[in-house]
C-alpha cells in the first residue's frame, strides 16, 4: 500500500529526524515552557519559532549554495547547521 | 486578533477614546488547556492526508529517477542542482516575480480606488457588491476561456477594438508582449475586485466620529484619505498584499488557458512549467526537486509576509 | 449637512459604474457568443447578434458528458464546502479560546497549505488516490480540495469567533452547559453568518479550481471545467458552446453569491475587520 511512496533510506532518516525533533520540543516545552524574547531578529520569538525560522534559513542556504558553487555539499551542511544553531540561541 | 485591538492611537484626536485594550492582556483572558488539541485533531488529520504524505511522497521522488515504483536509482542531489540551475528554470522565476510585482502594483491602488468610490448605503450597495464580486466566482479556467474570446483580433471585442479603433496591431497568440499584456489585463480584471472588497470591508469599519472630525477640521478629501482612512486600511491592505502575491506566485490555470504559456517562453510561469515536467512529461523526479525549491521559496515569502501581518496588529 | 461615512467626489460614482461596466463587459461579450451559431462567430465580426440561437444551451442539457460534468461540479463542490466547515469548526473554536502546546506553529502550518502552488500536489495526489480508491470519485475531489479549503475555513472562522466575548462561554459554564452542548445549542447560532461565509468561500475555491480536480478523475466525477476542453477538436474550436459552458459555470456563483452578499466583504477580511 506504501509502495507508491518509493521510500528511500536518506529521505526516511530525515523525516524520522524531524519528527524526533517536534517530539523533543514538546517533552522540552512541557518540562520548561518557552519563553518568548528579542534577539538579533528583532522580532519576538520563542524556541519553536527559532527553531522553525533556523530550519527555513538552513533550507535556503542548502538551496542558494548548490544554485551558485559546486563546492561540497558536506560544507554546505555544515553553514546550514551553524545558521540553525545561530539563530536557535541569539535570535 | 481582530482590527479591533489596533484602534487606539491613530491620528485623528476628536475622535471618542476607546477603552485600550493592550493585546496581552486579550491573550491572556485565553486559558491554556492542552487537550485543546482534541478539537483540532480532524483538522490535522485530513490535512495530513491532503498536504504532509504526499509532501513526503514528492521529497522522496527528489532523490530517485523512478522508473517505477520497483524500478528506480537513487540520485542524490542531481534533480536539485538540476532545478536551481536550470537557465529555462530560473527565467521563469523571474518571470512569476516580476509579474507578482507588477500585479500587486497594479491592483493594490486599483482596488483602493474602487472601494473609496463604491456606494456605501441603499440598495445600489448590494449590486455593487455582486457585481464587483462576479469575476471572483468564475471557474479559472472559464476566466482564461472568456479572455481568450474577448482579446481575440478577429471575434473578440477587446482584441478587435484594438486592432481596429486604436489602431493599434495586437495579437495576443504571436506576439510576447500582447500576451503578456493580456494575462496581466487578465488577473487585474479577475483578482482587483478582491482587492476592493477587502478595502471596502475595512473602510466601513472606520467609525462615523472619525470622519465628522475630519470635516470640522475642515479636511481635504486627499486629506482624509490619507490620515483617516489608508492608516485603517493597514490590516486588511496586508491581507491582501498576501492573498494577491501568494496567488499571483502560482498563477497557472488562466495563463494555460489563455496562451498556454507561450509565444515561445514568454509567459511560461513557475507552476506552467511545473505541471508541465510533472504531467506533460511525468518525469517525477525533477519535478519533485522543482517542487520542493518552489514551496520553499513560497514558505520564505509566506513566513516574511506573516511575521509582518502579525506584528502590523499589536 | 454632515455627509458621513466618508465624502465621496462627486465623480466618484460615474467612474465607480464605469468600472463595474468595463468589468462585465468580457462577460456580456461571452453572453453574447453564447447565443449565436458557431458559423456566425467566425464569419464576421459584429457587436450585436444577428441571428439569436438557444441551440447551444439545448445542446448543453442534452448532452449527457455535458450536464453530468456539470453535476459532477456541483455534488464534489458542495460535498468539500460541508465537509471543510465541519473538520475546522472544532479547531477554529481551538485557536479562538485556548493556548495550547504549538498553537501558533500549528496555525502557521496550516496557513502555508493555503499558500501552497497545487501543482506540486498533482503526481503525488494521483497516486495516493488510486491507491486507496478514491480515484475519480466526488468524495476523492473533495477530499483533495480541503487541502487549501480547511487552513481557510480555520482561518476565517477563527476570526469570526475571537469577535465573540468569552465570558459568554464561561457564563454557559457556569449553567451547566457541557462544551458540544454550549457549542451546538448556544454558539453555532451565534456565529450563523460566519458559517455562512466560510461554506461560500468553501464553495467559491473549490469552484473555480481546476488542476487538482482534473488529475484525480477521469469519467465518473470528471469536472465541467475539464469537459470544457473537449470543445477544441480537429474541426476546430467550437467558440459558441464553449462560451455557453462558461456561461452556466457562472451561475451557481452568482446564485450563492446573491445569498451571502452582505458577508462577502467581510468574510474576504477573512473575520478580521
Amino acid at each position: 500500500m506504501l509502495e507508491w511512496m518509493v521510500w528511500t533510506l536518506p529521505t526516511a532518516l530525515v523525516f524520522i529526524g524531524l519528527a524526533v525533533l517536534l517530539v523533543v520540543m514538546a517533552v522540552w516545552a512541557r518540562i520548561s515552557p518557552p519563553v518568548a524574547r528579542r534577539g538579533f531578529l528583532r522580532i519576538e520569538t520563542d524556541r519553536g519559532d527559532r527553531l522553525y525560522i533556523g530550519l527555513i534559513s538552513a533550507a535556503v542556504v542548502l538551496a542558494g549554495w548548490m544554485a551558485v558553487t559546486d563546492l561540497s555539499m558536506w560544507l554546505a551542511l555544515g553553514c546550514a547547521v551553524l545558521v540553525v544553531v545561530v539563530i536557535g540561541i541569539w535570535g | 486578533m481582530t482590527a479591533g485591538t489596533q484602534v487606539s492611537g491613530e491620528v485623528v484626536t476628536a475622535a471618542p477614546a476607546e477603552p485600550a485594550e493592550p493585546h496581552e492582556t486579550r491573550a491572556d483572558l485565553k486559558r491554556k488547556d492542552n487537550r485543546a488539541w482534541w478539537l483540532v485533531l480532524p483538522v490535522v488529520v485530513s490535512v495530513a492526508f491532503t498536504a504532509i504524505i504526499p509532501l513526503m511522497t514528492v521529497v522522496n521522488f527528489s532523490v530517485q529517477d523512478v522508473f517505477s515504483p520497483t524500478e528506480r536509482v537513487f540520485v542524490g542531489l542531481d534533480w536539485f542542482y538540476e532545478a536551481v540551475r536550470r537557465p529555462e528554470n530560473r527565467e521563469a522565476f523571474v518571470r512569476t516575480l516580476l509579474f507578482s510585482a507588477q500585479v500587486l502594483l497594479v491592483e493594490i491602488p486599483l482596488g483602493v480606488a474602487i472601494a473609496v468610490a463604491m456606494p456605501r448605503r441603499g440598495f445600489w450597495v448590494s449590486v455593487a457588491l455582486v457585481l464587483v464580486a462576479l469575476p471572483l466566482l468564475i471557474p479559472w479556467n472559464v476566466v482564461g476561456t472568456i479572455w481568450q474570446i474577448f482579446a481575440r483580433a478577429d471575434i473578440g471585442l477587446g482584441g478587435w477594438t484594438v486592432n481596429n479603433v486604436l489602431g493599434i496591431g495586437f495579437n495576443y497568440t504571436l506576439d510576447s508582449t500582447d500576451a503578456w499584456i493580456t494575462i496581466l489585463v487578465m488577473d487585474v480584471w479577475h483578482w482587483t475586485p478582491l482587492v476592493a472588497l477587502l478595502a471596502y470591508a475595512g473602510l466601513r469599519s472606520i467609525p462615523e466620529p472619525y470622519f465628522q472630525a475630519a470635516q470640522i477640521d475642515g479636511a481635504s478629501g486627499w486629506a482624509t484619505f490619507r490620515h483617516i482612512q489608508l492608516p485603517r486600511l493597514r490590516g486588511v491592505l496586508t491581507i491582501a498584499i498576501l492573498l494577491r502575491f501568494m496567488d499571483s506566485f502560482m498563477i497557472y490555470t488562466e495563463p494555460f488557458v489563455v496562451t498556454g504559456g507561450g509565444p515561445g517562453n514568454a509567459t511560461s510561469f513557475l507552476s506552467i512549467l511545473l505541471s508541465k515536467i510533472a504531467v506533460g512529461q511525468f518525469d517525477v523526479g525533477p519535478a519533485g526537486a522543482f517542487s520542493l525549491i518552489y514551496f520553499l521559496i513560497v514558505q520564505v515569502l509566506c513566513y516574511v509576509f506573516f511575521t509582518v501581518l502579525t506584528r502590523s496588529g499589536r | 449637512m454632515a455627509r458621513t461615512t466618508g465624502r465621496r467626489l462627486p465623480w466618484a460614482r460615474t467612474v465607480f459604474w464605469l468600472y463595474v461596466a468595463t468589468l462585465m463587459l468580457p462577460v456580456l461579450w461571452m453572453f453574447g457568443m453564447s447565443i449565436r451559431p458557431n458559423e456566425d462567430i467566425l464569419s464576421s465580426f459584429s457587436l450585436i447578434p444577428q441571428r439569436v440561437t438557444f441551440d447551444n444551451y439545448v445542446t448543453f442539457f442534452t448532452d449527457v458528458s455535458w450536464y453530468s460534468s456539470y453535476l459532477n461540479s456541483i455534488i464534489y463542490t458542495s460535498l468539500n464546502a460541508v465537509m471543510s466547515l465541519i473538520v475546522a469548526l472544532p479547531a477554529a473554536y481551538a485557536f479562538s479560546r485556548f493556548r495550547f502546546a504549538g498553537d501558533k506553529h500549528l496555525f502557521f502550518w496550516l496557513l502555508t497549505n493555503r499558500m501552497a502552488p497545487p501543482a506540486v500536489f498533482l503526481l503525488p495526489f494521483f497516486q495516493i488516490y488510486q491507491s486507496v480508491g478514491l480515484f475519480d470519485t466526488h468524495l476523492g475531489v473533495a477530499i483533495a480540495h480541503m487541502l487549501f479549503n480547511v487552513p481557510l475555513a480555520v482561518w476565517i472562522l477563527e476570526g469570526f469567533m475571537s469577535g465573540i466575548p468569552r465570558e459568554i462561554d464561561e457564563t454557559a459554564a457556569i449553567d451547566g452547559y457541557s462544551l458540544p452542548r454550549f457549542f451546538i445549542r448556544i454558539f453555532l447560532p451565534m456565529i450563523r453568518s460566519a458559517i455562512g461565509v466560510t461554506l461560500f468561500f468553501c464553495f467559491m475555491f473549490s469552484w473555480v479550481e481546476l488542476l487538482i480536480a482534473r488529475t484525480i478523475t477521469s469519467v465518473n466525477a470528471k469536472p465541467i471545467a475539464a469537459t470544457m476542453t473537449r470543445t477544441v477538436s480537429a474541426a476546430g474550436v467550437d467558440w459558441a458552446l464553449l462560451a455557453t459552458a462558461g456561461v452556466l459555470t457562472i451561475v451557481p456563483g452568482a446564485i450563492v453569491i446573491w445569498f451571502v452578499r452582505n458577508y462577502i466583504a467581510k468574510g474576504f477580511a477573512l473575520g478580521r475587520v
